[in-house]
């Protein structure tokens, strides 16, 4: 997979709009607060959320620097710790993010087929109730 | 047999919660400003409802983000090789971050 994306050439308009969100990582040392941070109702419900976001955060950066470090050695490789620290943040952020996405378009299905749902509803009560009379007809067998 | 090195499903599922917990909060206050535009009574959203997430679908985030990790160290290595360089550094992750951002 990795070789093949590789060898794939990569268009201007990407090439930018990846530059610019990478820019934007590298520079930025604390993307993840800025991004969960949305407007909280008390100051100290907000400092309690920046707590608890910065005590996630350093416990993924644990768990990306194994990550990282057992890659590099696969690959006979040394990786700095910016680097890492880098790609913790941004994998952080992906799991804040993407997820997002991911639950908006899984709700949405999800409404869809539940307003679907009342007419299957209905032909399963149906289908239920036909049967239903069929297993009574077949049990009342008249007596010979 | 070496056990592979990967994220905790528990850590990523605080993360998640965090990050519904905030969206939520944006939710309800979108609603709140909109019935109050309307003049509609208490909000009924189905939409305020929690999320959750079961353990396989922790398992499958917890992999996801495992691979963007490695596949991130894996191409900066390769080229930091081509450069015969036995370090990675910040100019070999720059070059690949955008296919990557792009890829994931």
């Amino acid at each position: 997979m990795t070789q093949r994306r590789f060898d794939r050439p990569l268009s201007r308009a990407s090439f930018a709009i990846g530059t610019e969100l990478a820019n934007a990582t590298m520079l930025n040392n604390s993307p993840t607060m800025e991004d969960l941070d949305g407007g909280m109702a008390s100051e100290v419900e907000r400092e309690e959320e920046e707590s608890v976001t910065h005590l996630l955060r350093d416990r993924f950066r644990l768990c990306t620097i194994s990550i990282a470090e057992a890659e590099a050695k696969q690959c006979g490789m040394e990786v700095s710790q910016p680097i890492i620290t880098c790609i913790s943040d941004l994998a952080f952020k992906f799991a804040a993010h993407r997820n997002d996405h991911l639950t908006t378009l899984l709700r949405s299905f999800c409404n869809d087929l539940k307003a679907r749902e009342p007419n299957l509803e209905r032909k399963r009560k149906k289908n239920s109730r036909k049967e239903g009379r069929v297993a009574q007809g077949l049990l009342r067998t008249p007596d010979t | 047999m070496e056990k592979e090195i990967t994220f905790d499903p528990d850590l990523i599922h605080e993360i998640f919660k965090l990050a519904w917990k905030r969206k939520a909060a944006e939710r309800g206050k979108n609603e709140l400003s909109e019935n109050m535009e309307s003049e509609v009574g208490a909000s009924s959203s189905k939409r305020s409802r929690p999320t959750f997430a079961n353990a396989n679908a922790l398992k499958l985030s917890a992999e996801l983000l495992r691979s963007f990790v490695a596949e991130a160290i894996q191409r900066a290595a390769t080229i930091a090789e081509a450069e015969g360089s036995t370090k990675i550094e910040a100019t070999h992750l720059e070059r690949i971050l955008p296919q990557l951002l792009l890829d994931f």
